[in-house]
């Protein structure tokens, strides 16, 4: 891949006896948004302040446009925006002097109005990061990660801790850097996130990557296919149901009949006119595509979140 | 610019931020007021007990001429009442006479010795002294004038207009230093913890910023926090308790960030000890309230046991305190006070390596 903006080779950490990164190697393109999921205690923050320079590599090496992480840190670091996964900021600031600041420690000067109107906090421009909520904070967190126009910007589980509507507008501020071309490298352990932001995810666990792939390509490793539910109004011939294209398998219990099938596109149309050869209604169909979650389960055998 | 531009934002927070304001001027305003208004220059007065139970002629005679005493104030009772009032410590002292102590010059008889009891309030021993000193006088002037000796000493006492060095104009400068003190001590160990706890540090850390820019920003702010300070603490003492400023501004400014240097160091050692915001109260009155309480800035340290006195000169306070004292109220110049100058550089010196050594704004390289 010539156009990787980033090249991660071997990275270690170690702390004592222990291995919090073993031994990692990946590449991020140019452009795309690079997802790394895993459960707590992954290695995931120590991966990722390994390549934002503020950890020290046990051994291994970071590119990351061109420059060597630990010979160029300055260099870098004035290319990146971080936020963190735990960190606040300054009291006494209002959100505009706060922008303001981080500017300076650029060496930029910066519309501070303009970039709080981008992360919609353009209304609290005087407030105190205090008077802030979770979300309002993260959103002044990426505000302060995009002052120096960064060309990747480094996402630490900003959502982990906030509301179901307030993850959605990270998600669409998410989107709209990512828009701009912007590199984005983020970490989570929603499923759900890097299914809707990523290009592609790398999965950690224990330390190590152990799958990395576009989500399409990794929701093909769990490879149950969907499973289809409905309800019917008068026994249905199960055995007829197996045999019906693009369904794997059947079995019904009451009034409700289970299917598996990995085209459902195949499976559906043919189930409709089964049912209606048969006499019989369907009701209350739902349809549960694989999911990262499932991927992560036949991985490892156990639950993301636990 | 990166440097400016953090100092003015440094500066704005340290206004802004109540607690800094407190140590900064509210606290020492308050001790200015408190000791400025109790005043230790009023005269002193020296409760005295007399005890006599039917006092002859001429023994009332001198009751009266004891009560005459200007420090004196006479309390007569039984010795019973007394003695209860001197336990109470509303005495500090109790003169128990016998009836006749002061012979009648008409009767021809020999004079005998009479004998004069004291009770003397050990707790405030001092006043007590005082007191039988008094009355030993009154006594032995007596003891010549019943003999009819000659004068042969008179003490010509004569008052002489002096630059008066009040309690207060002792107090304020004392004040100064110990708020300076208090300023840079606190506002860095508090702030930089808590900048280390919440990962400020860390967030800075991914900036492209050098740590000695922020640190630089941070003592700079202090450093001017510092001389507005000292002028707004020494204009009050000047316009509230008219106390004077005889020495030169600009020496007591370089006094002050010389001062100001030394205790920030301190500060940033504090931070580098202390894990948490917590912690940071418990070490910094470790080490700050021995210091404000015997380095004579209430009180001259004089009165204090002489090993302690020894002890106190080295800390760096005594100096600090001791020399913006004299050329704020003496009026001494830059040689008269470099012998304190040599102590503070030494403690600026050894703090700041100290704060070196200890303070990490990076995280531990593992
Ligand atoms: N400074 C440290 N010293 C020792 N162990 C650490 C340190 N920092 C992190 N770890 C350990 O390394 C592992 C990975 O941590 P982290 O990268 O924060 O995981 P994640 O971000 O995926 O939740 C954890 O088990 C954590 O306890
Ligand atoms: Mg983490």
């Amino acid at each position: 891949m010539t156009d990787a903006i980033i090249k991660v080779t071997d990275l270690k950490k170690v702390y004592g006896e222990f291995t919090a990164v073993d031994g990692v190697t990946f590449e991020v393109r140019q452009g795309e948004t690079f997802g790394i999921l895993g459960p707590n205690g992954a290695g995931k923050t120590t991966t990722m302040e390994m390549m934002e320079g503020l950890k020290m590599m046990s051994s291994g090496s970071v590119i990351l446009d061109g420059k060597s992480v630990a010979k160029h840190v300055r260099e870098v670091k004035s290319i990146i925006g971080v936020q963190l996964q735990a960190s606040s900021f300054f009291d006494y600031l209002s959100l505009k002097e706060l922008v303001e600041t981080f500017g300076a420690l650029y060496g930029q000067k910066v519309d501070a109005m303009e970039l709080l109107r981008e992360v919609q906090l353009e209304e609290k421009a005087k407030s105190q990061v205090k008077e802030l909520s979770g979300g309002q904070k993260q959103r002044l967190s990426i505000a302060v990660a995009l002052v120096n126009k960064p060309k990747v910007v480094f996402l630490d589980e900003p959502t982990t801790g906030l509301d179901p509507q307030a993850r959605r507008n990270l998600w669409d501020l998410i989107g709209i850097i990512k828009k701009r071309g912007v590199t984005i490298v983020i970490t989570t352990h929603y499923m759900e996130e890097a299914e809707v932001l990523c290009d592609r995810i790398a999965i950690m666990d224990h330390a190590k990557i152990i799958a990395l792939d576009t989500p399409l390509n990794l929701l093909k490793l769990a490879d149950g296919g969907a499973t289809i539910e409905f309800h019917i109004n008068k026994p249905i011939d199960v055995a007829g149901l197996k045999g019906l294209p693009g369904v794997d398998d059947a079995k019904s219990e009451d009034h409700v009949v289970f299917l598996k099938s990995k085209v459902p596109a195949l499976a559906l149309p043919a189930v409709f006119t089964f049912a209606q050869q048969a006499g019989v209604t369907i009701q209350n169909l739902q349809m549960q595509q694989p999911t990262l979650e499932d991927v992560f389960l036949k991985l490892t055998g156990r639950r993301l979140r636990e | 610019m990166t440097t400016r531009i953090l100092t003015v934002s440094t500066l704005k927070m340290f206004v802004r931020n109540k607690q800094s304001l407190f140590f900064t001027l509210f606290m020492p305003f308050i001790f200015i007021g408190i000791f400025g208004l109790i005043g230790f220059d009023k005269p002193q007065v020296i409760d005295v007990g007399v005890v006599a139970q039917a006092p002859s002629a001429m023994t009332q005679t001198f009751i009266d001429a004891l009560g005459k005493i200007s420090v004196f104030k006479i309390h007569r009772g039984t010795a019973a009442t007394e003695k209860a009032a001197l336990q109470k410590g509303d005495r500090d002292a109790v003169f128990i006479l016998p009836n006749d102590l002061m012979p009648n010059p008409t009767t021809t008889s020999a004079p005998v010795t009479q004998t004069v009891t004291v009770l003397q309030n050990i707790a405030r021993a001092q006043q007590a002294q005082t007191a039988i000193t008094i009355l030993n006088q009154l006594l032995d002037k007596t003891t010549l004038q019943a003999a009819q000796a000659p004068t042969l000493f008179n003490v010509d006492i004569q008052s002489v207009n002096a630059k008066s060095v009040k309690y207060i104009d002792f107090l304020v400068p004392g004040i100064v230093a110990m708020s300076v003190m208090q300023m840079a001590v606190f506002s860095v160990a508090f702030v930089f913890t808590d900048y280390k706890e919440k990962g400020i540090l860390k967030r800075l850390l991914a900036t492209p910023m050098k740590p000695q820019q922020f640190v630089a920003a941070q003592v700079m702010t202090r450093l001017l926090v510092a001389i507005v300070q000292t002028f707004i603490l020494l204009l009050f003492g000047m316009l509230i308790f008219h106390t004077h400023v005889y020495g030169s501004w600009l020496l007591i400014f370089l006094l002050v960030l010389l001062g100001a240097l030394m205790f920030l160091g301190l500060g940033f050692t504090i931070s580098g000890i202390a894990k948490t915001v917590d912690a940071v109260p418990a070490i910094a009155n470790i080490v700050v309230f021995p210091m404000m309480f015997l380095s004579g800035i209430f009180f001259p340290t004089s009165s204090m046991p002489a090993w302690l006195q020894k002890i106190v000169t080295y800390l760096p306070l005594q100096p600090f305190a001791t020399a913006l004292r004299n050329v704020v109220a003496n009026g001494d110049g830059f040689m008269a006070i470099r012998t304190n100058l040599l102590w503070m550089t030494g403690w600026a010196i050894v703090l700041i390596t100290l704060a070196v050594f200890t303070f990490r704004f990076e995280e531990k390289r593992v």
